[in-house]
């Protein structure tokens, strides 16, 4: 994995135009977020598109990374998130509206849960121990899943204010526990 | 929203709730103008952003296929004089096979068995498909009267519980399947009929991939061979 400082520095070139330094950024980075995009569409050739998406907007956005205040790797990782999100929210609106019976996302725990079950190394999985099974779920579905708080509001059969009072405190308790 | 949370409180659930798309688009716009204005918010922002990339941290990495980066380059960069790094790294790989290794004459020895299918006597297009450490090797002739392709694996094989898959690069296209190579060494692979001017020129890959195929139709596994198509 290179490391921060390289991965700034490739952020930098880019932003000045420097093809090589994006060839060199690509080449490092995009297991990953080609990794991330697969897990959230679980869609081979739109994970292709995504990424390919994510990687011209990571160009184009390259000299606004510092300004943001996110580690390298973090900016990264955001955006390869929220493009295939965005994808997978405008594919399950196309679908809800091709078929009004859309079915309920699954509640059982993903990979990721299982393996946080595994392993309770990191603090992050530590405090999300800490949330009720329930809510620790929700805040990984809306990040993984793309799901909203509708979606999130129909998984676990409360009204949809309730389910946003719910995952709200969850955040700060994460927040809290994270902090400490 | 009202939940009674102290301001700050409710900001940095704010900022979560922003940070994981979950906003209504009003709110979500309410946020980033205030974002503009309010560095503490955006450092909430940036924290969230941070904790959260935390739960892709066991995702495993996956190479994405090899043509993808040529495809994105060749968008963000154009195509003319610049040679795509795809391109590139065919032409090393290429670069990297001795020039003798592509003469006709050792390509097509007289080593053809008489059984199953025969390696044309008149190919228009030749190719040798091979690893760039020899590992494998596949040589391969297309008969331009009956439109199929003679492979004949030479080296190597596919790795236990997986198979090998031959695909056709015209150019920048992204790669067209020609098949998934037989257990048998020698086979002939029907090219379809869209497919046969885009050999003059082409390159032909191997790679590695679940039997019975790439799921997907395009690469998913290692590029194991790539071979330039000449013409005799």
């Amino acid at each position: 994995m290179a490391t921060r400082d390289e991965i700034e520095a490739w952020l930098a070139a880019c932003s000045t135009g420097d093809r090589r330094a994006f060839g060199a950024l690509y080449s490092a980075t995009s297991a990953k977020l080609f990794g991330i995009c697969l897990r959230v569409l679980d869609n081979r050739s739109e994970a292709e598109e995504v990424l390919h998406d994510v990687y011209v907007k990571i160009w184009h956005n390259a000299g606004k990374y510092r300004v943001n205040g996110l580690s390298p790797m973090t900016w990264l990782i955001t955006v390869a998130r929220n493009t295939a999100v965005d994808r997978l929210r405008k594919r399950r609106s196309t679908t809800a509206s091709m078929d009004q019976a859309e079915e309920r996302p699954d509640p059982a725990p993903g990979p990721e849960a299982q393996a946080i079950a595994a392993s309770e190394a990191d603090r992050l999985n530590a405090c999300f121990d800490e949330l009720d099974e329930g809510h620790a779920q929700a805040v990984r579905g809306a990040y993984l899943d793309g799901e909203t708080y509708a979606d999130l509001a129909a998984r676990f059969e409360v009204p949809l204010n309730t389910m946003r009072t719910w995952l709200r405190r969850s955040l700060l308790k994460l927040k809290e526990c994270l902090s400490r | 929203m009202s939940d009674e949370l102290p301001d700050r409180d409710a900001d940095k659930a704010l900022a979560g709730e922003y940070a994981l798309g979950l906003l209504p688009a009003d709110e979500a716009a309410a946020f980033e103008s205030r974002l503009v204005n309010e560095p503490e918010l955006r450092a909430f922002y940036a924290e969230w952003c941070e904790d959260l990339a935390g739960l892709t941290d066991r995702i495993e990495p996956v190479a994405p296929p090899p043509w993808l980066h040529a495809r994105i380059e060749s968008e963000l960069f154009g195509s003319t004089g610049h040679k795509t790094s795809f391109m590139r790294w065919v032409a090393g790989f290429l670069g990297g096979l001795a020039a003798a290794a592509l003469a006709l004459g050792l390509i097509f020895g007289a080593d053809l068995v008489p059984s199953g299918p025969q390696a044309p006597t008149d190919p228009v297009y030749v190719a040798e498909v091979s690893a760039e450490d020899g590992s494998l090797v596949v040589a391969a002739s297309y008969d331009a009267d009956a439109g199929e392709l003679f492979v004949d694996r030479r080296e190597g094989d596919a790795r236990e519980g997986r198979a090998l898959e031959l695909w056709l690069i015209a150019g920048e296209n992204a790669p067209v399947s020609l098949g998934v190579l037989p257990g048998e060494a020698q086979a002939a692979l029907a090219v379809p009929e869209g497919l046969r001017p885009q050999l003059d020129g082409g390159v032909l890959a191997i790679s590695d991939e679940p039997p019975g195929g790439s799921p997907t139709g395009a690469p998913t596994g290692d590029v194991l061979a790539v071979g330039e198509i000449t013409n005799t």
